[in-house]
């Protein structure tokens, strides 16, 4: 048996991902905040806050502000990378286990992940509302 | 923050191991291959007396750092295998006139392990919680012995915080009580000065790779004093008096004896480079907002800092510390998360738990680690507080 201390416990990917964490932080002030959401997790503590600027339909910009874990960090900083760009509906497209999968993220730390997947729904909803607000 | 770096690896986990000294390898490798002293001791040939000697040398080396009688030195496979014969040994030895003992909540799981399979026996465990500063008070062991009360095991210095016991006062209170009195010293041996022919001590557990030697060794003392017995947990050709059978790991208890002359001569001399190191470290990062010792350094081992930040998600720091190599004590198993627990018997919350760092130092460790080391912090506490929601500003 692999004894377990001989593996390291983050990917290629993940190490990457926290060492550049290009996404992270605010909006520019610029924008003035953007469109807001976040979710919380309780048993960690884990918490991401998302903020977005879309245009017509598309997510022109998605940062993240974090507390967690180097798997949650790069979860995040890989999900905005992706999101960015592309229509609204990534929000609620967003595939843990997908994710998790492309950035060899161990299972135990599933719970953890789904604050991620909270957050980009909370965060969509946020939009959708702006919008009928402005409507 | 560049979270990005060239520069080596910089050791700061003494706590957990330490590299093998030179002079130790020397000494072991003198009894490996067909020129060495590589006999089984037990055989009654030139080569087995041959490797006889050599091992009783190293019991001399170890006697004479702890100050005790060659003969109650006991080898095992390490501070694990030690601490599990003095307590379920001690334990199953006297389960006849009473079947209460005493620990802490905070010592390292060999010793937790080690009365959780006791009360499964049907043993009575009593585990007294520390006080704000880390330490075992003694009105509340006074209070909790009882009259079957058969056995008291703490550790002399934490594995986690540094906080080192007063093993004098315990061993008097246990003495008075007739109480067998069992000491961890796996991260004190070779560093602290313990005089075992003064000390109220009944059995103590080490081990070699804490003090500079290989790792697969360990010793227990066992006082030759009357009432002092224990049950061997290892059944065989009845090695070390009956009480740890298997055959004699040469090689590695020349090592331990090695390890244990340099720590006699070098002790004092390694403290006070451990002192200056941690005095170093801390006038570096005292200053940053929300930082918090988990131990008073006055009550602690100078070859220990454990530190908390507030806001700060643990597993995080200590990636973003790489190359420093630190220790999270049981704090953030990079699966589980869990918090660790003896900071949560010392009234810590999860999050500050969590946040933990033990910085361990050695004798090779120099001052410009410890410099790198205060840049390297300082900016990844810096860099996780400003991705932190915590600090966000509002729209």
């Amino acid at each position: 048996m692999k004894p377990e201390s001989a593996t390291d416990p983050y990917s290629k990917q993940v190490r990457r991902l926290f060492a550049n964490p290009v996404h992270a932080g605010p909006l520019p002030d610029e924008y003035n905040g953007g469109v807001v959401a976040e979710a919380t997790e309780s048993e960690n503590g884990a918490r991401i806050v998302l903020s977005a600027v879309v245009n017509g339909d598309t997510i022109h910009l998605l940062r993240y502000q974090i507390f967690g874990c180097p798997h949650l960090i790069a979860a995040a900083e890989a999900f905005c990378d992706d999101a960015e760009g592309r229509p609204l509906d990534a929000l609620i497209d967003m595939n843990i286990s997908t994710l998790m999968e492309g950035l060899a993220i161990p299972v135990e730390k599933t719970g953890r992940l789904f604050v991620l997947e909270d957050a980009a729904k909370a965060l969509h909803i946020s939009v959708s509302e702006s919008r009928s607000t402005e409507d | 923050m560049n979270l990005n770096t060239n520069q080596a690896m910089v050791y700061l986990d003494y706590a957990a191991t330490t590299p093998v000294d030179p002079a130790v390898t020397d000494a072991m490798s003198a009894c490996l291959g067909a020129a060495g002293t590589f006999g089984n001791p037990a055989s009654i040939h030139s080569a087995g007396r041959q490797a006889g000697l050599v091992v009783e040398a190293a019991r001399d080396q170890l006697a004479g750092l702890l100050n005790c009688q060659a003969r109650e030195l006991i080898f095992t496979s390490g501070a694990t295998e030690s601490v599990n014969l003095a307590v379920i040994g001690t334990a199953r030895f006297r389960a006849g006139r009473g079947k209460h003992l005493i620990t802490m909540p905070t010592e390292h799981k060999a010793a937790t392990g080690a009365f959780a399979a006791l009360e499964r026996e049907g043993f009575d465990v009593s585990y007294l919680m520390p006080d704000e500063r880390g330490l075992l008070p003694l009105d509340d062991l006074k209070h909790a012995i009882r009259d079957d009360t058969q056995l008291v095991s703490v550790m002399h210095v934490n594995n986690e915080t540094g906080v080192i016991q007063d093993i004098a006062s315990i061993g008097e209170l246990c003495r008075r009580e007739d109480i067998l009195f069992h000491v961890d010293a796996a991260q004190s041996v070779g560093k602290l000065a313990l005089d075992l022919s003064t000390l109220p001590v009944d059995l103590l557990s080490l081990t070699a790779h804490k003090m500079y030697g290989p790792k697969g060794v360990g010793a227990l003392y066992l006082s030759d004093r009357p009432g002092c017995h224990i049950e061997p947990l290892i059944h065989g050709g009845g090695q070390e008096g009956g009480l740890r059978s298997g055959t004699l790991a040469v090689h590695q208890i020349v090592g331990l004896g090695a390890a244990a002359d340099l720590a006699r001569s070098r002790h004092v001399e390694d403290l006070a480079h451990l002192r200056r190191l941690r005095e170093r470290l801390w006038a570096g990062i005292r200053r940053i907002a929300g930082i918090l010792p988990n131990a008073y350094l006055e009550d602690s081992f100078a070859g220990v800092l454990n530190v908390s930040v507030e806001e700060i998600d643990g597993e995080s720091l200590l990636l973003a510390l790489e190359p420093v190599c630190v220790g999270t004590g049981s704090a953030c198993n990079s699966k589980s998360g869990e918090p660790s627990y003896v900071l949560r018997a010392l009234g810590r919350s999860d999050a500050h738990a969590q946040s933990a760092i033990r910085f361990s130092f050695g004798r090779d460790t120099t001052a410009e680690e410890i410099d790198f080391t205060v840049c390297r912090y300082t900016d990844a506490v810096k860099h996780l507080r400003a991705i932190s929601p915590a600090g966000r500003k509002t729209a």
